[in-house]
């Protein structure tokens, strides 16, 4: 899309009409939705400040110095104005479009700003006047949609309007892949919105039926009061921690089924897998004889493995004999869940009549494990990472400073062609040097509560394996056979690849993946205990194929998938406390609607997602054809380029 | 271990194989007809608990209202929200060329999702309906009383015998799966072909499930499916895709499940080993299906 003449760049139509649908949407909310939540009750009774002014209040309750929120108001009309000058410029395909926006975007975020000095104000006052904390009502607060919609609408606009330049289009472009995963969150979080304001009655503490138009605002700030919730653990370091701890199993189970995609397998049996794991860690993390500097990596090694044989039984099915790796992988499941109860349900067991004892179960009512040795356990990240001086406690920066050191030294020495061979040891060496010195000087003083966090360090055996992971398939030429098998394995044949071979090194490396998040739960305590545990939550994987799908089956992707579904997993615990209507498994919807929409390709046309190349479109290039005969050219070309690629 | 085996010779062991083999049998007729048509149906499991689900949730409701006849508008609603679901997996597959294996497994995470949402929003609790006054009834004589879905998933392997090879919508339904290209060049329409086979499946998986819960219980209860909508699916493939083949096979597997809790109540083996015995077997027999007769197009969208 080169930019032939500057002067006549303008947007281009579709990102003129998606800058104005927002904009426009955003208008209407300013005016039909809350500007900010003033408080949530416990019981999530709130009182809403509107705008351009007034309160609406479900709590039933008088309020004494409330937050004076003018400031806020008043920049709420610089929105307003700046929004209107948007939708013009959306509707004029204006080349300052992006200027608005960003007035808007900036405006509205001055807006929300002081929006939460007024509420941090009314706090510190009522905290002078030594009202507890857990008292202040004003502490929930936050802004509403009202507020956030203008802000989002200015970012589109901004990008919209920034598009119509090449460089930016160019940059835009490379962020194309994320299109259909963000889609199909946004689908998901509106079903799941419907689903909630289904559900749950609107908290009343009225004492009186709500007319309509309080029904409609209390309906929307409910799904906008889950939503929060679910998202809060991200606003503070103990619930990010949290988050973590979610995320880590995740990460080990979304890594296991994106790496079985890319070799074009499905690898539904993670729970099987995990459970075998967990089961092979125990014996060896509870029972081998080891010195302590072996038996930690023994056990590591033995859930891996555990893992890797349940993937490997399918993948060796697949290729001798062809039959199908999901339904074997699910039939897995079954059966690897009978073996747990086998070894942790009961200390004996009956055939033909002669009773027989096993050692594995732990004395009492529970069905668990005995305990992990002292030395095949994990430490938590809190011990780990933190630190004390004094009083205080300390997150460690060490491992931050230790990783930039190296990136700094790594493309620092990039240009330096006789230091090719030495860069990464010496990037390595300092690097280690440097984590080395800082590891228990340099940190960020957090609360002491941060050091009950069960987060622990199989997150940095999560974090190597995505590496690694990454590693294989794009850095090695058995990662490369893995990916041409999975692309086609007729192809791959073809070309001297070994396709039963690599689909059997999928489905074990896949499974030992799997097993590997075992050690989350059993060697790292997530679940309270040293021990495997009857309540280890074998569904994580099936939620590795959600964190795989989400993650585009890339290491990173996943990774920051992971901890997207962990921290809806920690803010889900939250929302049930305080809403009895609405389950937990409102979480798993989501997830499911997520793979529901991703599949479906986010309901976008082939065109939006997966382009022609550039090179087709060279000879319309929408800057110069008016906005008529623009539609005419954009899809005519794809279609040549469907045809030539002819049926799949 | 005498005993064990007169037990297996009793009536009440066909009982329990009957009612084992029932859910087995209309589920993987309903695969048939998708497969055979050329989507592939991962799905049918979550369509069996959407189906029992509907099913024990609309007979508590109308209860009070219709009496007696509730568990047959449960059925009904059981067939529609099954349909209902599957049509959402066609759609996917067929009109937005989704991978059919990833679409059918986003219904089965649905499907885990979406019981204990409702449940907590009907009745506070995530688990479990609560039970129904009248569930369907049973007909028959003397031990040997089964209910309706039973009979009819017995009618339906007749039935569909009859369709897939007496009937044009047979023939097209085949083609679709085998040669969608050349179905659709000789004026099929290979895409009603293939909703409409989706659609059934989930309606007689529906069934299925609304046996599970209505029929052979009074309420509706998590994990009461068992995998089953999965052993249905390896049934389908054992029996070759074929009416009577999947009769079979579905005996097979049922037995093997009636057998599990024949000796289960027996003492004679861990419970634990006898439970994953069905699962075993289904991956044996899938191994010595070995490289099988697949409807050719199964899983390709049409372009």
């Amino acid at each position: 899309m080169g930019a032939v003449n500057p002067e006549t760049v303008q947007p281009s139509p579709l990102a003129a009409r998606l800058s104005l649908i927002f904009t426009l949407l955003a208008l209407l909310g300013l005016f039909i939705f809350p500007y900010g939540t003033l408080s949530h009750t416990g019981d999530a009774q709130a009182l809403l400040q509107r705008f351009p002014s007034g309160l609406t209040n479900f709590t039933g309750g008088e309020f004494q110095n409330i937050p004076q929120v003018g400031a806020a108001l008043s920049v709420g009309w610089v929105t307003l104005l700046a929004l209107m000058a948007t939708a013009l410029a959306a509707w004029r395909r204006a080349s300052w479009l992006w200027i608005a926006g960003l007035i808007t975007l900036l405006s509205a975020l001055v807006a929300a700003y002081l929006f939460g000095q007024s509420l941090d104000s009314a706090v510190a006052t009522l905290t002078a006047q030594g009202v507890r904390a857990r008292r202040i009502p004003w502490n929930s607060g936050g802004v509403h949609l009202g507020l956030v919609l203008p802000a989002l609408a200015g970012l589109v606009s901004v990008f919209a309007g920034l598009s119509m330049r090449s460089v930016w289009w160019q940059r835009l472009n490379r962020l194309r892949p994320l299109l259909v995963p963000l889609v199909a969150i946004a689908l998901a979080v509106i079903v799941g919105a419907v689903v909630v304001m289904v559900v749950q009655p609107i908290p009343n503490g009225l004492n009186r039926p709500l007319s309509w138009g309080e029904l409609f605002t209390g309906k929307l700030d409910l799904v906008w009061y889950v939503y929060t919730t679910l998202f809060a653990p991200l606003s503070n370091l103990a619930g990010f921690f949290d988050s973590l701890k979610s995320a880590t199993p995740l990460i080990f189970t979304g890594l296991g089924v994106a790496l079985a995609f890319r070799t074009g397998l499905f690898n539904i049996g993670g729970p099987g897998q995990l459970t075998m794991g967990g089961i092979a860690a125990m014996l060896v993390g509870v029972y081998a004889p080891l010195p302590a500097p072996l038996l930690l990596p023994a056990t590591i090694a033995a859930a891996a493995l555990g893992g890797a044989l349940w993937g490997a039984i399918p993948g060796i099915l697949k290729a001798r004999f062809g039959s199908s790796e999901v339904i074997n992988t699910i039939m897995l499941n079954y059966i690897a869940s009978a073996v747990f109860i086998f070894f942790i349900g009961s200390n004996t067991f009956t055939v033909l009549g002669r009773t027989y004892t096993l050692p594995f179960k732990t004395e009492g009512y529970e069905a668990k494990s005995d305990e992990f040795q002292p030395g095949a356990r994990l430490d938590t990240m809190a011990h780990w990472l933190g630190f004390t001086r004094g009083e205080q406690t300390f997150v460690s920066l060490g491992p931050v400073l230790a990783l930039l050191t190296f990136a700094a030294v790594y493309y620092g020495l990039a240009r330096l062609a006789s230091m090719a061979k030495w860069r990464g040891l010496l990037a390595s060496a300092l690097a280690l040097l440097v984590g080395w010195l800082t590891w228990h000087t340099a940190g960020l003083p957090v609360s002491a509560i941060f050091t009950r966090s069960l987060l622990n360090t199989s997150l940095v055996i999560g974090l190597i394996c995505a590496a690694l992971v990454g590693f294989l398939l794009w850095r090695t030429s058995a990662g490369y056979a893995l990916r041409a098998v999975g692309l086609s394995p007729a192809a791959a044949e073809y070309g001297g690849i070994h396709v039963s071979k690599n689909m059997i090194l999928a489905m074990t490396l896949s499974g030992a993946l799997m097993g590997l998040a075992a050690t989350h739960y059993t060697m790292g305590g997530a679940l309270d205990e040293y021990r495997l545990k009857a309540n280890m939550p074998v569904g994580v994987g099936f939620d590795g194929i959600t964190v795989a799908l989400m993650g585009q089956n890339t290491p990173l992707g996943v990774v920051v998938s992971a901890v997207l579904f962990g921290t809806l997993d920690t803010g889900s615990i939250r929302v049930v406390t305080v809403l009895d209507h609405v389950n937990k498994d409102i979480v798993t919807v989501l997830k499911a609607l997520i793979v529901l929409f991703i599949a479906a390709g986010g309901f976008l046309s082939r065109r939006i997602t997966d382009p022609p190349p550039t090179a087709l479109l060279e000879h319309h290039p929408p800057t110069i054809s008016p906005a008529t005969s623009l539609p005419d050219a954009q899809s005519s070309a794809p279609s040549d380029n469907t045809s030539a690629r002819g049926p799949q | 271990m005498n005993d064990f085996f007169t037990a297996l010779l009793s009536t009440s062991f066909l009982v329990i194989f009957i009612r084992s083999t029932t859910p087995l049998l209309l589920t993987a007729l309903g695969g048939l007809y998708s497969e055979r048509s050329g989507v592939v149906n991962i799905a049918l499991e979550g369509l069996i608990i959407f189906g029992a689900l509907a099913g024990a949730v609309t007979t508590k409701q109308l209860d009070p209202v219709l009496g007696a006849l509730a568990p047959w508008v449960g059925w009904l609603a059981g067939i529609l929200v099954g349909g209902f679901i599957a049509w959402i997996h066609a759609v996917l597959s067929i009109k937005y060329r989704a991978d059919q294996v990833i679409s059918g497994t986003a219904i089965n995470l649905l499907a885990v999702g979406v019981p204990p949402v409702v449940l907590q929003a009907m009745y506070g609790s995530s688990t479990d309906s609560p039970p129904v006054a009248h569930p369907l009834p049973l007909w028959g004589a003397g031990e040997l009383k089964f209910s309706p879905p039973v009979y009819a998933a017995l009618l339906l392997v007749a039935l569909t015998w009859y369709v897939m090879y007496r009937t044009p919508y047979g023939l097209r339904l085949r083609a679709s799966g085998e040669h969608p290209a050349a179905a659709a060049s000789m004026g099929i329409n290979v895409r009603f072909i293939r909703y409409s086979a989706v659609i059934l499946s989930g309606m007689l998986a529906g069934t299925a499930g609304v046996f599970l819960s209505t029929g052979n219980l009074d309420a509706y209860s998590r994990n009461m499916s068992a995998g089953a909508g999965f052993i249905a699916l390896a049934a389908l493939i054992f029996g070759q895709w074929k009416p009577l083949g999947v009769l079979a096979a579905t005996m097979l597997f049922g037995f093997l499940q009636a057998l599990a809790i024949q000796l289960g109540g027996s003492n004679l083996f861990p419970s634990s080993w006898v439970q994953a015995l069905p699962y075993l077997i289904t991956i044996l027999a899938l191994a010595f299906t070995g490289r099988s007769k697949a409807p050719r197009a199964a899983g390709r969208p049409l372009d």
